[in-house]
């Protein structure tokens, strides 16, 4: 824990940087903005207050973040309701932009992304999410092997990432993580990864206050509980902060083919009807092999290739990824729940 | 779409058409995708914003899909996939699924006539998804315009209607266990191959493009089969259906050509 000097110094830090960004933040969003983003001087107009009131709280690292994504463009749901009067003229607005200020973009996210960074401490993030009006129940991410020679790249790049977007987790309350990475290269490397993740549990949350994790393979129908094999007991059990279950291609297609597979030969000894095969029934099967559908998942690269992510579970999860990142980073993870947090799911209606 | 007083000025249409073959030549010298999947959101959000009715947006939403696909085609695009009508979508209003089903009926009928898009571009219309769900009518037209084009080759346009991937999956699923079951096929050959064989969109070629309009960063039930594999481009933009424009669309095959070999290449890298 870092102790309070420390914390105040930043949040003043902070506030300067802040201010300074959002002086350029207004004076800069008519350039930015995507098709649909409502002009500041719109937005005071509209009669409703907004969702989350930024300002009455003392200043806090958010804000920044809150900055960024608001130059990258909010969300379009949150607005629908509010300005139908005046948005008629914004939609040729998107074409704009040139490659002045995408550069510039990138380079104020790098920016903004070191000059915020949580620092191993799980109560500024749990303020920064306690502010957002809704956060996922299950998150999952598709984290990218990096080569050995690169920045962060090899393997303990790739545990120190799946172990850093799990206190992440924790910290914003959500307890139920899926890590998707292609080649299973997670699976092979469990006690690294469970070491892995105490460290930085005991980094982030202090070493004697170090949460219970469970690491799942689904696909072998494995858990491991911490980082030691204690015994697994009902007790145990109860008192899990966060669930991490590893995925990779094998849980994807390759699942749904067995499952076929499985029911072809009971429909073959006449165990099943091939009329009793409907939706929920698959559906169910196919929550107990792989697990539950996420609520978001977090792409830490600047495209959506879902790498033969499992198909049946990504039905109504939101996608989260930005066009010019691919390092996994908290500011990231942030603005994915920010996003999140003003979707709103309609199922067809 | 277009400013009318424009379209007033003689030999507008020809210098259109030449404008637009002209941009897809352009297109065709690198590689173009051979199976395109649409996503037609934002037709309701397009008729609340410009104070017009709902039935206009769906009919704005067709405008914008024929523009879109006449592109697609003289780019030589193999194959589009629209999503017009979900499962899901039968739980809004019942005035507003009738409106939805007349405009399936006329427009698809419109598609099929002589002269028309399917004519012009060869191409042969599949239904896809669970029609038996459908009312009788508009399966019986439906059934019609699948066999006016049905001699069609050079491309081919799958409707969507009433379609969810998961009802799509477990379909091929039962298909592969009752061929199981008459002895057509044994267990051990079951891959992923077969599942994609007995979709609905069976000998289409794989979906290389998926184009989502409205700003909602959602598969929504849509070809989440064929979507989820490695090496697909997905693009979810904030434009509503009806104001995606060709010019949009002839961006997103411009990026697309631009980051091929890059997506082949993560493809082969991930594969070893």
């Amino acid at each position: 824990m870092s102790d309070i000097g420390s914390l105040k110094k930043r949040h003043d830090t902070s506030k300067r940087i802040s201010d300074f960004k959002l002086h350029e933040h207004l004076s800069n969003n008519n350039k930015h903005s995507n098709s649909l983003v409502t002009k500041p001087s719109e937005v005071k107009k509209s009669p409703q207050p907004p969702l989350y009131n930024f300002d009455s709280i003392p200043i806090t690292t958010s804000k920044l973040i809150q900055t960024a994504y608001e130059t990258r463009g909010p969300n379009l749901d949150q607005q629908e309701g509010e300005d139908i009067d005046n948005d008629n003229d914004n939609g040729k607005n998107g074409n704009k932009s040139t490659l002045l200020p995408f550069f510039f973009i990138i380079i104020k996210l790098r920016f903004l992304s070191l000059a915020y960074n949580p620092s191993k401490t799980p109560l500024l993030i749990n303020e920064d999410v306690n502010k957002l009006p809704k956060i996922p129940k299950r998150v999952s991410t598709i984290l990218n092997y990096k080569p050995e020679e690169e920045e962060n790249g090899g393997i303990d790049g790739l545990l120190n990432d799946g172990s850093e977007v799990v206190t992440w987790c924790l910290s914003s309350g959500i307890n139920c993580l899926s890590i998707y990475e292609y080649n299973g290269i997670l699976k092979k490397h469990i006690p690294e990864l469970r070491r892995s993740i105490y460290k930085k549990l005991a980094t982030y949350f202090g070493p004697d206050n170090i949460p219970n994790f469970s690491v799942k393979i689904p696909h072998l129908n494995l858990i491991y509980y911490g980082v030691e094999d204690y015994d697994i007991d009902e007790n145990n059990q109860k008192k899990i902060d966060i669930e991490i279950s590893l995925l990779s291609v094998i849980d994807g297609r390759q699942t749904i083919v067995d499952l076929t597979k499985i029911m072809a030969d009971m429909a073959k000894n006449d165990e099943i009807k091939v009329e009793d095969i409907k939706i929920g029934f698959v559906d169910d099967e196919l929550r107990e092999l792989v697990g539950e559908e996420p609520d978001l998942l977090i792409l830490f690269q600047p495209y959506i290739d879902l790498q033969g992510y499992p198909p049946w579970h990504i039905r109504l999860t939101e996608i989260y990824w930005e066009d010019d990142n691919d390092q996994v980073a908290y500011s990231v993870f942030y603005r994915a729940l920010m996003k999140y947090s003003t979707c709103k799911v309609n199922v067809g209606k | 779409m277009t400013e009318s007083w424009i379209s007033t000025f003689p030999g507008y249409t020809q210098a259109l058409s030449l404008t637009k073959k002209f941009f897809a030549n352009i297109i065709k010298t690198g590689p173009v995708p051979q199976h395109i999947g649409f996503v037609m959101d934002g037709n309701r959000r397009f008729a609340r914003r410009n104070k017009i009715e709902l039935k206009e947006g769906h009919n704005a939403g067709y405008e914008s899909m024929a523009h879109t696909l006449e592109l697609c085609y003289e780019c030589g695009v193999k194959s589009a996939t629209v999503f017009a009508f979900s499962i899901e979508n039968f739980k809004r209003s019942p005035i507003e699924v009738e409106w939805l089903m007349e405009l399936a009926k006329s427009r698809l009928l419109q598609i099929v006539e002589h002269g028309e898009l399917c004519e012009k571009y060869g191409i042969r219309l599949n239904i896809v998804g669970n029609i038996k769900l459908l009312p009788k009518d508009v399966q019986e037209i439906l059934i019609e315009a699948e066999r006016i084009t049905k001699g069609n080759k050079r491309a081919i346009l799958n409707v969507c209607i009433p379609y969810t991937s998961r009802d799509d999956m477990t379909h091929a699923i039962k298909s592969v266990v009752k061929q199981v079951k008459s002895d057509k096929l044994s267990t051990e050959d079951i891959t992923a191959d077969t599942i994609t064989e007995n979709l609905y969109t069976a000998g289409v070629p794989p979906l290389e493009l998926l184009i989502r309009t409205s700003g909602t960063h959602r598969f929504s039930d849509f070809m989440l089969w064929e979507a989820s594999d490695s090496g697909v481009m997905v693009e979810m933009i904030d434009t509503l259906w009806p104001d995606f424009t060709p010019f949009q669309l002839y961006l997103i095959l411009l990026k697309f050509s631009f980051n091929y070999d890059r997506r082949r290449l993560c493809k082969k890298k991930i594969t070893l």
